[in-house]
């Protein structure tokens, strides 16, 4: 016995032949089970039927603001760049031009301050101070004791002591 | 055609704008080969099918899960076998069922089926809009009917000793 589902299976229930339908209805008298595929064909394509009508209800009534909804995220996805970048600089502007501004005056602390350091420093080695140099210039310090000073104020100490 | 994929009107209008959003960025690559309309439906069930994909699949309807009115419908339907006219109560059971029903299949049997069962697609239609060949689409189909046939089967029960 040639049971009916493949037919069930193979067609959609509307589109089932009248030759179809003939054999469907002589097997189903005989064969319980396949009268139950049957009738639960029948009824997927009944719910079927009803959820696309439903759906073209839906359709029908669709949203009025839909089409500027569309249009909408279309100008946002558009603008999505820019935005992103103006909305970055608004949050963060204030800390990035600090930093820049940071920035530059580590630059001229590092590159020009050093400079000027290292041309004192070569002016100073141009300049070689000579051990007699430095023995004359001594005499020129004003806070700098005379040697009669010096003795002076040692026996005048001892002096005092007897 | 984003309503045939979902009920629900947030998502079928997430899945529409979506389309449109692709379509306008692509609008180069379609250089007016074909149809616009055939374009933008091959778009949008990708969009669906895509959205179908991420969202979570029913494993399967068993009758305690079904509601009183539900599991009223079914019965009464069952024994009327003539092509009766459902009532504005009615056509909203048969509306949640039909969506339990298809919640159950891949998302790639889930469109099958309904473009044609439902909306009474060609084979061809399906496999154009898709991508897929026609072989598949058949053996989707195919599948698809009978899963939801034995799932509806398994809910009626035996209706003969």
């Amino acid at each position: 016995m040639n049971h009916i589902t493949e037919i069930l299976d193979d067609t959609p229930f509307d589109g089932l032949t009248d030759t179809d339908l003939r054999t469907i209805t002589a097997h189903t008298t005989s064969c319980g089970e396949c009268a139950d595929a049957f009738t639960a064909a029948r009824l997927s394509s009944m719910l079927l039927r009803e959820r696309i009508s439903q759906a073209a209800a839906d359709t029908a009534n669709a949203n009025p603001f839909f089409q500027t909804r569309v249009l909408a995220a279309w100008r946002e996805q558009q603008t999505g760049g820019a935005w992103s970048f103006r909305r970055l600089w608004n949050a963060t502007g204030a800390i990035v031009a600090s930093m820049a501004a940071t920035t530059a005056a580590l630059g001229v602390l590092m590159f020009v301050a050093p400079a000027t350091n290292t041309s004192d420093q070569q002016t100073a080695a141009l300049v070689p101070y000579s051990a007699e140099t430095v023995v004359l210039e001594q005499d020129r310090d004003d806070n700098q004791l005379t040697n009669d000073q010096i003795i002076g104020a040692i026996y005048d100490d001892d002096d005092e002591g007897k | 055609m984003a309503h045939r994929f979902f009920r629900n009107r947030s998502q079928a209008e997430e899945a529409a704008q979506e389309t449109f959003l692709k379509a306008f960025a692509q609008l180069k690559s379609f250089a007016g080969r074909g149809s616009m309309e055939g374009w933008l439906t091959r778009i949008a069930t990708n969009t669906c099918l895509n959205m179908l994909r991420s969202a979570k699949r029913r494993p399967e309807v068993i009758a305690s899960d079904l509601s009183d009115d539900e599991t009223e419908f079914l019965e009464g339907v069952s024994s009327s076998m003539g092509r009766e006219t459902l009532d504005a109560e009615q056509q909203v059971v048969a509306v949640d069922l039909a969506e339990r029903l298809l919640e159950t299949l891949s998302p790639e049997d889930r469109l099958a089926l309904t473009m044609i069962d439902g909306e009474g697609a060609s084979v061809n239609e399906v496999a154009e809009v898709t991508g897929w060949s026609e072989s598949k689409v058949k053996v989707r189909a195919f599948r698809a009917r009978k899963k939801a046939r034995e799932a509806l089967q398994k809910l009626l029960g035996p209706t003969r000793p």
